[in-house]
């Protein structure tokens, strides 16, 4: 979110689900799409049905690397470079938007200068892709009329996520993809309402809708509103909070609807943060790991069970409707906030607004969703920035400026992950989805058909590492970093390169982020779950 | 864009060029009915449903190919301007009719399961079943109470007309379904479940019920679900009728009848307790008391006189009296032996009564043979094993009373022998003559019959106006429950003679929905239509190969008290299924009703365009057998139609379908369904499938025609943000769909959107509030008010000793933007920190 916010001044998909099919390039990076969003994998494959032509750029061989006109291999954690050589072959080939760069964006002197020494050539050594392949890929997305970038966790869960998320910036800026349908810059959201959340400012710098909390008008303007004086400090963000609570800053904490201990990287130091705490308050619609430490469990509805929104992807605000009430004594997360709230502020004020209601102050603070209320909302989602009551929505961003005017070409440097393989802990591991599971599994795991499909752990590994590891396929192993570990059956499979093991991280019985690096972005406090260094150890030489 | 002006059915359109007829047609809200129509695909073998006629079809180049001159598939058959179209000949109809029996002659399976079928409530059977085998007690009971609001005393009395006709006969035994139904009713009761029966908006319409038995209170439950406001008036100081006064306490307990009552009472229906019509009041007085109908459900608590001398009086009872003495605990001198005349169900409780009330000598005298004995076969062998003996082919011919002997009564006995048959074939009981005999006895209770009106009854000119039968019951039409007064119904025993209980619920659910349509001035809903695909109507009809990989398992057999020990009190003989028996007897169920009942486009048309496939043929044997194995989809090819739109929806090509040949009217022999690797268990397929020969596994109760509603919403699972339908039912989601005009998934969905939802009725969700008072200790379940007051204090003291930025907040992506920016907003406003962050932010 940092990166696109520093480029182009908003964070969110700038174009649409449905205009994928318009697509005649795509650029596919570090998101596994048929696994963790499928039906937006259907539509990418529905373009390549079409004619356009699919580049997969990732480490592992996934669904829609049969699928791609060019699969490009990087190892775990080399994405900025690959990035850079691209940006670097369509400067040396002169196929820039020279006319769209003059127009649109600023700071392209420094950023031309910066991947000047980017070559095809310095990046093959870096990624172990071949130069050739950098310079086909970095023609084919260069020479379309309308290229589109896609990409999830595989680019932000890095020490360098928000370069990585700038460098792709720097490459649509490169050739004009941004502010037209078909093309664009498209993180994809892992969870439904991803969005929505960081929409609502639940963050420690933004107030909603991406209001630095830092500025005195945003302040002022968020006083007037809630009627009380706010916070000068700036917050905590969710990674940085363990070593506050460790450090005896942070005493009490309220957890809705997120299970950090089985979701986070190092999820042993997060659970020995939240063990120390004087009060927690998880809320969930089950008893989660992280629920087990609570002081108090407040028992929520799902989704069925409320009314609501949830924004999408692609910015669009959607209704969310109570379909059965909530089991037992369980309430909706809002009125348990509500009445949280009052219990705070005393007996005798009320704070007892329905979803409604809280909608529409939201309009009154975003000037994006201004436009919007539930009777526009009830046949069909709206796109914002939806500014006033006639306004459609907006399908693609940034068709005649950017937020912040000009778009910013970033220089880039890349740096490698914070934990790079040793003769210790010789692996690179790389965590991710699987279709049938999601997250956590408290939902999955407890529907038949999905845990059947993919009942439990396992870890990627290739052939020849099995080999020289002596393991066979099904084998448990113990894998090993120097934060946990864990233990689990081998799969022996070509999809993952020398080097490189893969495992899902739903598995509480075999939780990856036990294994995974904690170490921080400096931006923005993203941990590097995607790369971190292990070792897989037979069981009989597994010692204690 | 090019435009073009044609005509269809007389309405003048103008459409886009190029398009086919089908899709102007539906772009215009036209509807041309189809069976294999995918857009943007083209079936190899079309279903011709969709034909139209083309009037001057040469004029546009086109050339008759299909059986009927002059008619066009609307699938491919380009719109021409000036074209007119017509949708709906008799030559579009028949082309139809003949399409459609064609596939029909292959289709083979049940469209309701027989059990629902028999079920003179016509509940569904099989849907509660399924519910018990899930788990779903609640929601068994509510699609119970959709058509029985009784179920508490049903599940204990019924004849089970279901089980009679239970295909699982054919393996073994049928399914022990009026258990299963007695198990959700008392699991409910135990949990003193609210069942949150949903009630119309009121109509301001008041009905008076006259009687408060089985049909007073099944009518008051239907009319006030609709809204209107409803006042029992009932005769007897308690409500119940023959639930409480004539069923002995043994068969249903008073304690149960209380709850099934007050559940019932709980929807807001008005009582008038010792309230006699006639005395208390008259139709006349009601009317003049604003009721817009009225609901007569007085029972047929009459006993037929026993036309036979009789010298005393003092021992010899009727037994609706009887029963109801006994219901009320009256204390009997009843001696040490007895006869019961008569062989009827409420002779087998009057024999049960006695034996309980201490007579050591029980005697039922009918004069017929035991099978031909009017009383359900199930309750005579019960009362037998308790001891009630049988005196067969014997009738009464006179009492008189003793006073020499041990016994008070002397009952003079003539044998029967059946006579010659009648015109009818049936064989009436002949005296033989000469053959007297006596049976000694010191009471005699009389079971003979019921009416409802013996003779006149007081009353006013109302009153006078309504005509009795000659079986002294209430006239009253079959079909619309009116009596000969305008605005009096009647149903139940009072009109029907005495029945079961579950026969008085239906006729009270007609007369009720009649009383609706009566009051509000609305036609009747048409009844359902009875168009039924079925394996085998009668038990000889059905292939037994139907059942070839089912193992045997006998039914669950009920625990119930020894025959030596329940005699010896009132307290209930049955003692009810076990949660794991329940289970056991439910996974029993063959579920033979197709579960695609709701969304089959083939029974929709044929009905539709009134295809009789009962003249025009349906399958009659299973070619194959139901597939299992793909983990989230059965396969069941004997209904396919070879629409393909299952291969022509799928996204993966997941699917094949593979024909050996085509038969001479075109249709697959030898057919395979494959799910190849590619597949990724979305359920697009069978959400496409036009039959039921695609299911999902986990959809296993059919939708019949209760209410559903379909709740659109948002999927929450990724940031896709695909709209999902929910089908709810009470208050559980039976299914997942999409609707393929919807944007952003346009009808697309993957296994976690249509497959994923089991976990919102998992039993682990948290459904108390939960406590840790100390650290290290458990955490203990608490009600809302301390939870909050625990978290509250806790927060206030933290602010007080460290201020605002020593508490912290996670929120969720999870959660709704509502919720989040409610979130926020309490950490910021309210405790007044920024320490307020969500896992997925970045």
């Amino acid at each position: 979110m940092t990166g696109l916010v520093t480029a182009l001044g908003s964070a969110a998909m700038t174009n649409t689900i449905e205009g994928i099919v318009d697509n005649d390039v795509l650029l596919v990076i570090g998101s596994n799409t048929t696994e963790t969003h499928p039906v937006i994998g259907v539509r990418m494959l529905r373009a390549v049905k079409r004619g356009a032509k699919l580049i997969v750029a990732d480490p592992r061989k996934i669904g829609l690397t049969d699928n791609a006109a060019l699969w490009l291999q990087q190892r775990s954690g080399t994405d900025g470079a690959l990035i850079n050589a691209l940006c670097h072959v369509i400067l040396r080939d002169g196929l820039e938007d020279a006319a769209y760069i003059n127009e649109r964006t600023e700071n392209f002197e420094a950023f031309k200068e910066s991947v000047q020494g980017c070559t095809p050539q310095w990046a093959a050594e870096i990624t172990g892709i071949e130069a050739k392949d950098i310079e086909t890929a970095a023609t084919l997305y260069a020479r379309a009329d309308r290229a589109g970038i896609y990409y999830t966790m595989g680019i932000t869960q890095h020490t360098s996520g928000t370069d990585n998320v700038c460098a792709l910036a720097n490459l649509a800026l490169l050739t004009g993809n941004l502010g037209k349908a078909g093309a664009g810059i498209n993180p994809l959201r892992g969870q439904n309402n991803v969005q929505g959340a960081s929409d609502m400012g639940c963050n420690p710098v933004y107030y909603p809708g991406y209001q630095l909390v830092a500025d005195e008008g945003n302040r002022k303007k968020f006083e007037e509103i809630w009627g009380t004086p706010l916070s000068l400090m700036p917050g905590l963000t969710a990674t940085e909070m363990p070593a506050a609570i460790l450090e005896g800053k942070l005493k009490g904490m309220w957890i809705m609807g997120e299970n950090p201990i089985l979701s986070d990287p190092n999820s042993s130091h997060v659970k020995k943060a939240l063990e120390q705490l004087d009060t927690l308050v998880v809320q969930d619609i089950f008893l989660t790991e992280t629920a087990e430490l609570a002081d108090v469990v407040f028992p929520a509805a799902s989704f069925a069970e409320k009314d609501g929104t949830f924004t999408n992807t692609e910015r669009r605000v959607q209704r969310v409707r109570r379909a059965v009430p909530p089991p037992g004594n369980a309430m909706d997360d809002l009125t348990i906030i509500n009445r949280v709230t009052t219990r705070i502020i005393g007996k005798g004020q009320h704070s007892s607004m329905d979803a409604e209601a809280t909608f529409a102050e939201i309009t009154r603070c975003w000037p994006a969703m201004a436009g919007m209320n539930y009777d526009r909302l009830e046949s069909r989602g709206l796109q914002w920035p939806c500014p006033d009551k006639e306004h459609p929505g907006t399908a693609v961003l940034h068709e005649n400026m950017f937020p912040r005017g000009r778009a910013l070409f970033t220089a880039i440097t890349w740096k490698g992950p914070d934990e790079a393989p040793d003769e210790e802990y010789p692996l690179v591991l790389s965590t991710g989805r699987v279709l049938y599971q999601y997250h956590t599994g408290t939902m999955t795991r407890r529907s038949k058909v999905l845990e059947e499909s993919a009942p439990g752990p396992y870890v990627e590994i290739n052939p020849e590492d099995a080999e020289v590891l002596g393991l066979v396929d099904g084998e448990i192993v113990r894998a090993r970093s120097r934060r946990g570990r864990i233990t689990l059956p081998v799969r022996i499979t070509d999809k993952v390169h020398r080097g490189m093991v893969f495992m899902p991280f739903h598995y509480k019985e075999a939780a990856a982020n036990l294994l995974t690096n904690d170490a921080l972005d400096p931006k923005c406090k993203i941990p590097e779950a995607k790369v971190c260094a292990i070792r897989i150890e037979k069981m009989t030489e597994a010692v204690a | 864009m090019a435009t073009i002006r044609i005509t269809i059915d007389d309405n003048e359109i103008i459409a886009e060029k190029g398009l086919t007829i089908l899709e102007v047609a539906r772009r215009s809200g036209i509807l041309i009915p189809t069976l294999c129509y995918i857009a943007g695909t083209r079936a190899d073998n079309p279903c011709e449903i969709c034909v139209v006629q083309i009037v001057d079809y040469a004029q546009y180049g086109l050339t008759s190919t299909l059986s009927s001159e002059g008619l066009f598939r609307a699938c491919i058959t380009l719109a021409r301007n000036g074209m007119e179209i017509h949708t709906n000949t008799d030559e579009v109809i028949n082309h139809r009719q003949e399409r459609l029996a064609i596939l029909s002659q292959t289709h083979f399976g049940d469209c309701k399961a027989p059990c629902n079928l028999t079920c003179p409530g016509q509940i569904n059977v099989q849907g509660y079943i399924a519910h018990v085998a899930k788990g779903e007690y609640e929601e068994a009971l509510r699609l119970v109470m959709e058509r029985n609001p009784v179920p508490f005393s049903v599940g204990r009395v019924c004849p089970r007309f279901c089980e009679t006709r239970c295909r699982r006969i054919l393996v073994d035994e049928p399914v022990s379904i009026n258990h299963l139904k007695r198990f959700v009713a008392d699991w409910c009761m135990a949990g003193n479940i609210d069942l949150g029966i949903p009630k119309e908006k009121p109509t301001g319409k008041r009905i008076a019920v006259i009687g408060g038995g089985p049909a007073g209170l099944s009518a008051a439950f239907f009319l006030t679900r609709k809204g209107h406001d409803v006042t029992i008036f009932e005769g007897e100081p308690q409500l119940g009728g023959a639930l409480r006064y004539g069923f002995p306490e043994y068969k249903i307990p008073k304690e149960v009848l209380n709850y099934e009552i007050n559940t019932i009472l709980k929807m807001g229906i008005n009582i008038r307790l010792s309230q006699r019509w006639g005395k208390d009041f008259t139709l006349q007085e009601l009317r003049d008391m604003g009721f817009d109908a009225t609901f007569i459900a007085i029972g047929a608590g009459i006993d037929q006189p026993m036309n036979v001398p009789c010298t005393d009086k003092e021992h010899v009872y009727t037994a609706t009296r009887f029963l109801h003495m006994v219901n009320e605990g009256k204390s009997f001198e009843l001696g040490q032996s007895a006869a019961v005349i008569g062989g009827n169900n409420i002779a087998m409780e009057v024999a049960r009564s006695l034996l309980r009330l201490g007579v050591q000598r029980v005697t039922v005298i009918y004069p017929r043979a035991r099978i031909e004995m009017p009383a359900n076969q199930r309750n005579i062998r019960e009362a037998e094993k308790e001891g009630v003996q049988f005196l067969l082919m014997a009738s009464p011919v006179g009492i008189c009373g003793l006073s020499e002997t041990d016994s008070r009564l002397k009952l003079d006995l003539i044998r029967m022998k059946l006579g010659e048959p009648n015109k009818r074939g049936k064989r009436e009981p002949m005296p033989i003559a000469g053959s007297t005999n006596s049976l000694n006895v010191d009471t005699v209770v009389s079971s003979l019959g019921q009416l409802a009106v013996d003779g006149g009854f007081s009353g006013g000119a109302l009153e006078k106006a309504l005509t009795i039968s000659p079986k002294g019951t209430f006239v009253a039409n079959p079909r619309s429950s009116q009596t000969s007064v305008d605005g009096v119904f009647a149903g139940g025993d009072a009109a029907t003679g005495p029945k079961s209980v579950i026969q008085a619920v239906v006729s009270a659910r007609r007369a009720s929905l009649n009383i609706h349509s009566y009051v509000m001035g609305v036609p009747k809903k048409p009844a359902e239509s009875r168009f039924n695909f079925t394996r085998g109507r009668s038990f000889d009809d059905v292939a037994l190969k139907n059942f070839d990989d089912v193992e045997i398992q006998l039914r669950e057999k009920m625990p119930e008290r020894p025959p030596e020990v329940s005699v010896q009190d009132f307290d209930e003989v049955k003692l009810g299924f076990t949660e794991k028996m329940a289970h056991r007897e439910a996974d029993r169920c063959l579920s033979c009703g197709c579960t695609a009942f709701d969304r089959c486009d083939l029974r929709r048309l044929d009905i539709d365009c009134a295809v009789n496939i009962n003249k025009t043929g349906m399958g009659k044997v299973p070619n194959y057998p139901v597939d299992e194995d793909h983990r989230a989809i059965r396969i069941d090819r004997n209904k396919c139609i070879y629409c393909t739109r299952c291969v022509r929806s799928c996204e993966y090509d997941a699917l094949e379908l593979k024909v050996a040949s085509f038969d001479d009217k075109g249709r697959p022999v030898g057919l395979e369904i494959i799910f190849n690797e590619n597949c990724v268990s979305c359920g697009k397929c069978v959400d496409n499938c036009s039959t039921g020969a695609l299911n999902k596994k986990n959809r296993i109760v059919p939708i019949q025609s209760e209410v559903v509603t379909d709740v659109h919403t948002t999927c929450p699972y990724c940031g896709t943000g695909c709209q999902l339908d929910l089908k709810v039912k009470g208050k559980t989601i039976l299914e997942v769909t999409a609707d393929p005009p919807v944007i952003p998934n346009f009808g697309d969905l993957c296994v976690k959107g249509r497959f994923g939802h089991n976990f919102i009725h998992h039993p682990d969700r948290l459904k108390l509030p939960l406590i840790r008072r100390q650290k290290g200790g458990i955490l203990e379940p608490a009600i809302w008010e301390q939870a909050l007051d625990f978290m509250a204090s806790r927060f206030a003291q933290i602010l007080g000793e460290h201020g605002a930025d020593a508490l912290a907040g996670l929120s969720s992506a999870r959660c709704t933007v509502e919720e989040n920016y409610a979130f926020q907003k309490f950490f910021r406003s309210t405790l007044g920190t920024n320490n307020v962050d969500h896992c997925a932010r970045y």
